[in-house]
């Protein structure tokens, strides 16, 4: 038996370690947990970063049929991730900051960070200055569902606060209140 | 007046020495000199055989491996020598080659640690240093691999060639196997790494316990193999990493 990669429908070309039997179970050696996860949280993110997925929860492992059964699953050797594991696996993404829990206060659904906030700030201020919005408000509907798609579209709110608000301590950005919630206006960096 | 007789007394005793000392002094130096001649000899046409043939010593495995035989037939270490590295390996380059092989095997050896626990097997070594090598480094063989991991052995780093089941694996850490283990490595690789409590029952007689011990062993405490516990027959099942096949 050898283990090979694989290409899913998707596009989205699984390492040959999801081929895997054991892969998908909880290790009780440390020391190969540790490499367990470590290789399920690099393919998280970059499955995520392929289908532009934000949000993982522990739920998606537990019922088929969600945007996650490619990764979370692998028909062919009959595995699947049991939603334990995963919550632990969520777990060591939050501690070493690739991912947030979101909503806070709970461990079954994460923020994915295949992006960095930092990096979400520089990709959002560079879409404002090629687009022509600088110094103009704007809401966040307007930001998450372009009418143009952008690297933007779709991104949930709370990173896109996230992001707001970096680029408000360099005063690139500026939240303002409008009537139906909160906008953003974008400025030049400081010369 | 007598005349001196003719005899023996005849020959100056010191003379007669003195001249032995000069035929014997001449007679070695013409040795010396016919064995001096003759090492430049073989020197030259060594120096010739290894400039004419380097390229093919380091590109073709079957004619390396004659190349090393014959230097060990008639005891020569390639890679000794009066100087570092030594005037036959420089001569061949081969000494670089060796050490550049050798990083290759630390390389692959330390980079899949983790995922076998520092246990490899040879082909799959062979298989992984060979494309970490690309196509212009030429073939190698089990050969060169073993060669480069004797040039390891003063480094300390505990590099060795074990064989286990009739298969020769790459061990590069400082681990020893138990017989239990060895057996168990041994029957995981006819299994492709898959390995359950049953099997060692059935095939190798032990008891339950003892079966136990081994394989927990060795996910436990040597790292050597990863639990599934979603296999279809056993429901729980060992996979000996370094006896799987990995593509990448």
């Amino acid at each position: 038996m050898s283990l090979s990669t694989h290409t899913t429908p998707s596009g989205f070309v699984l390492p040959s370690i999801h081929a895997a039997p054991p892969f998908f179970t909880k290790q009780p050696n440390p020391a190969t947990e540790a490499i367990v996860i470590e290789q399920w949280s690099k393919l998280i993110l970059s499955y995520a970063r392929h289908r532009k997925l934000f949000m993982l929860r522990v739920d998606d492992a537990e019922t088929p049929g969600g945007e996650w059964d490619e990764v979370l699953r692998n028909e062919r050797i009959n595995r699947r991730l049991p939603p334990t594991h995963l919550e632990s696996i969520l777990t060591a993404m939050v501690v070493k900051g690739v991912a947030a829990y979101e909503p806070a206060k709970q461990t079954r659904s994460v923020l994915l960070y295949w992006r960095l906030p930092e990096e979400w700030a520089e990709v959002l201020h560079q879409w404002a200055t090629s687009t022509g919005q600088m110094n103009t408000i704007m809401t966040y509907y307007e930001i998450t569902e372009p009418a143009v798609p952008s690297p933007l579209s779709n991104i949930p709110i709370p990173l896109l606060r996230k992001a707001i608000a970096i680029l408000a301590k360099t005063n690139r950005a500026q939240v303002i209140a409008i009537a139906d919630g909160e906008g953003v206006r974008f400025f030049a960096p400081a010369k | 007046m007598h005349r001196r007789g003719v005899g023996l007394a005849a020959f100056d005793k010191q003379q007669t020495t003195r001249r032995f000392e000069e035929l014997s002094n001449s007679i070695s130096q013409s040795q010396v000199t016919h064995l001096n001649s003759q090492l430049s000899q073989f020197r030259t046409a060594l120096t010739h055989f290894a400039s004419t043939h380097r390229d093919k010593i380091k590109s073709d495995p079957s004619f390396r491996h004659a190349f090393q035989q014959m230097c060990t037939s008639i005891g020569v270490d390639p890679l000794a020598g009066p100087r570092k590295g030594g005037w036959w390996a420089e001569l061949l380059g081969l000494g670089d080659w060796q050490y550049e092989l050798g990083v290759q095997i630390v390389d692959v050896c330390v980079s899949t640690r983790e995922r076998n626990g520092g246990l490899i097997e040879m082909e799959e070594l062979l298989r992984v240093v060979s494309k970490l090598r690309g196509v212009s480094g030429g073939s190698i063989t089990v050969d060169d691999i073993v060669q480069s991991i004797k040039t390891l052995e003063p480094l300390g780093a505990g590099y060795q060639v074990v064989e286990i089941g009739g298969r020769k694996m790459v061990r590069s850490v400082v681990k020893e196997l138990d017989d239990d283990q060895t057996t168990t490595l041994a029957l995981a690789q006819d299994q492709g790494g898959r390995i359950v409590e049953d099997m060692l029952i059935d095939r190798r007689g032990w008891s339950r316990e003892r079966a136990r011990t081994a394989l927990e062993n060795m996910l436990l405490r040597d790292g050597l193999c990863w639990l599934d516990d979603q296999d279809e027959v056993y429901g729980r099942a060992y996979w000996v990493t370094s006896a799987m096949k990995w593509d990448v």
